[in-house]
């Protein structure tokens, strides 16, 4: 792991010391392509990241990892082409060692693709079909390494809740207890990551508000393998929206929704005789508000999000974070985030009332050194706190190295 | 009376500028590198997506004459526009010590920023309205990459020389130089940031030197 740590930072500091600027937008002039007199050009590019967490076990968030230390390299390569001016194509492949950072072995995967059409020029109406990140909330856009003033994703989109998508608990008393006795891979959060499901998406502007309403294979609780339409077909689709209201540059809101059922086919022989996987459904609603204004940044989503749990009921659950960043010089911008996530109690069938997962808070805190335009040190500290269970404090430490080409 | 004359014409000439007269002239021809590919807007997380292609602006080259030449007094401030997610213009000599302003003729934010040596700066994310209109001094002579942080296809350059005599090719590649003091110089062609072409010249007043820079 010493060793590890020490190629990074010689890698840094090489990426630092030698001008990778011109070589690298020589490089993209080269993987820049065009023909038929412009109106088909194709842009391949990518980023390599090298990322570092310590932290204390259990692995905090999505990291899943029974070390303390986790080293985590990625290369990411995306394609962005565009036929005349209403066709657009993408792609996003990754070699990794798993969507999410773990101790596993090198895969690699396509996370993206998608195809677009836009008839009008004014953007009205789009069309988008493939697999692609959810329209819900405005942390999407954000969510790359190079965009995302952190490493890690807020709160709500990697804490894992005690639903399982491929059991059906027998009890509400299993339902409470028994995460505390299994992986953690097993649950899921309220949204994965930034849910690249497989399906179909409309949107456009109108005037000063904005529309997008998409179908997916998989709820925004799912976990990757059921984003695939190999894995997961439209059988047991899920609706989402968002409405968006810019009133200028600087202010952007939106409402978004998300109905559809949770479960994997792995979980249809535990339901309780007569039911299937689509009675139990994840419905989530969602606000979100943006600013930006000179060197200042802020955002903040809210969620209040509902699972039908078999053998249980309903589980709710309310989450948010508050986000800020503010670049103090050209190369140097800092970012904290506030986040909390609150779980509704259900009677665990002995007279007792418990929360179905843990309330918790997290604060993050972030540096972000570009070194040139196309290499950047990033740095993050995470401090978790449990105030409904007997989970311990969690320290997170990180760092990330990122070069884009 | 003919040493008076002499005289009188003597006082007339030194009151009227140098510029008054034709100075020397270079005009020519720069080999422009091929049309690069236009670039491609990477638009993977945007809900609104608007049709429409960004142009393509060709290669053109800044000649300039090298050499050490009294600085004015003041200089005339110069624009570069975002327009249609891209700088317009897209290459922009200046002389060191001018101020550039950036309007935003878009409907959306940019944040225009450069980590060139010759000049940093972060503008900062501003609206169309913003006033005053976001500027730069540019007071180091070098080449200055004009970014957004907002959208990454878009590029500019500005040309930051320490000569008042420059000129831009057109897009096939001819240019003229008026006005030039007479003399031995070094004649420029920037082409790109790897590529600059020279040759000697020896100007002399009222009249064109024909130079060629393949």
């Amino acid at each position: 792991m010493k060793m590890q740590l020490f190629s990074l930072c010689i890698f840094a500091s090489t990426a630092c010391a030698f001008d990778i600027d011109d070589a690298l937008d020589r490089l993209d002039s080269t993987l820049t392509i065009s023909g038929f007199e412009n109106n088909f050009r194709a842009r391949l590019s990518g980023t390599v990241d090298l990322e570092y967490y310590n932290f204390q076990q259990p692995a905090p968030g999505l990291i899943d990892s029974q070390i303390d230390n986790l080293f985590n390299p990625r290369l990411t390569l995306f394609l962005d082409a565009q036929a005349g001016s209403q066709v657009y194509f993408f792609a996003q492949a990754r070699l990794d060692r798993g969507f999410d950072p773990s101790d596993h072995g090198a895969e690699v995967r396509l996370d993206e693709y998608a195809l677009r059409i836009t008839p009008w020029k004014d953007g009205r109406f789009t069309l988008q079909v493939g697999q692609f990140a959810t329209v819900v909330g405005n942390w999407v856009p954000r969510h790359l390494p190079w965009d995302n003033p952190f490493i890690s994703a807020p709160l709500v989109y990697e804490n894992v809740t005690a639903i399982e998508d491929k059991y059906a608990p027998p009890s509400p008393f299993y339902f409470i207890y028994a995460p505390y006795f299994q992986g953690k891979y097993s649950f899921n959060p309220l949204i994965w990551g930034p849910s690249y499901a497989s399906g179909i998406s409309i949107s456009g502007q109108l005037g000063r508000f904005d529309y997008a309403v998409e179908m997916k294979n998989a709820s925004l609780s799912s976990r990757p393998e059921s984003w695939y339409i190999t894995e997961n077909g439209f059988q047991n689709p899920t609706f989402s929206s968002r409405i968006g209201f810019r009133p200028n540059e600087a202010w952007n809101f939106g409402f978004s929704g998300s109905e559809g059922p949770y479960l994997r086919s792995e979980a249809d022989s535990a339901l309780p005789p007569g039911r299937s996987i689509s009675d139990y459904r994840e419905f989530v609603l969602g606000q979100d508000i943006s600013f930006a204004w000179h060197h200042l940044q802020l955002w903040a989503e809210f969620y209040e999000g509902r699972f039908e749990v078999p053998n249980v009921g309903n589980a709710d659950t309310f989450a948010y974070y508050i986000e800020a960043k503010y670049k103090f010089t050209p190369q140097f911008f800092g970012a904290v985030r506030w986040n909390q996530q609150l779980f509704s109690t259900i009677n665990d069938g002995y007279g007792r009332k418990g929360n179905w997962s843990p309330d918790l808070g997290r604060i993050d805190v972030a540096a972000t050194y570009r070194l040139t335009t196309h290499a950047q040190l990033k740095v993050q500290y995470s401090f978790q706190h449990e105030t409904t269970a007997p989970g311990q404090d969690n320290h997170l430490l990180a760092t990330q190295f990122t070069v884009r080409f | 009376m003919g040493r008076q004359r002499l005289l009188w014409l003597s006082a007339i000439l030194s009151v009227i500028p140098a510029s008054l007269f034709a100075g020397a002239a270079v005009e020519g021809h720069v080999d422009l590198p091929k049309s690069r590919s236009a670039p491609v807007q990477a638009k993977r997380y945007e809900v609104v997506t608007k049709a429409g292609v960004l142009s393509t602006q060709p290669p053109l080259a800044v000649v300039y004459l090298e050499g050490n030449f009294p600085r004015p007094a003041s200089l005339p401030t110069k624009q570069v526009e975002q327009k249609d997610l891209t700088f317009v213009p897209a290459l922009l000599p200046i002389e060191v010590g001018t101020k550039v302003q950036f309007p935003n003729l878009d409907d959306q934010y940019h944040n225009i920023f450069s980590y060139s040596p010759a000049k940093r700066f972060d503008l900062g994310r501003y609206r169309p309205e913003e006033r005053p209109i976001p500027s730069v001094m540019f007071d180091r002579p070098g080449l200055v990459t004009l970014r957004c942080d907002i959208h990454e296809h878009m590029r500019g350059l500005i040309l930051v020389l320490s000569t008042p005599y420059f000129a831009m090719t057109d897009t096939a590649g001819h240019f003229r130089l008026d006005k030039l003091p007479a003399g031995r110089h070094t004649l420029k062609a920037w082409i790109d940031s790897r590529t600059t072409r020279e040759k000697s010249v020896d100007l002399k007043d009222g009249q064109t030197l024909q130079v060629d820079l393949p």
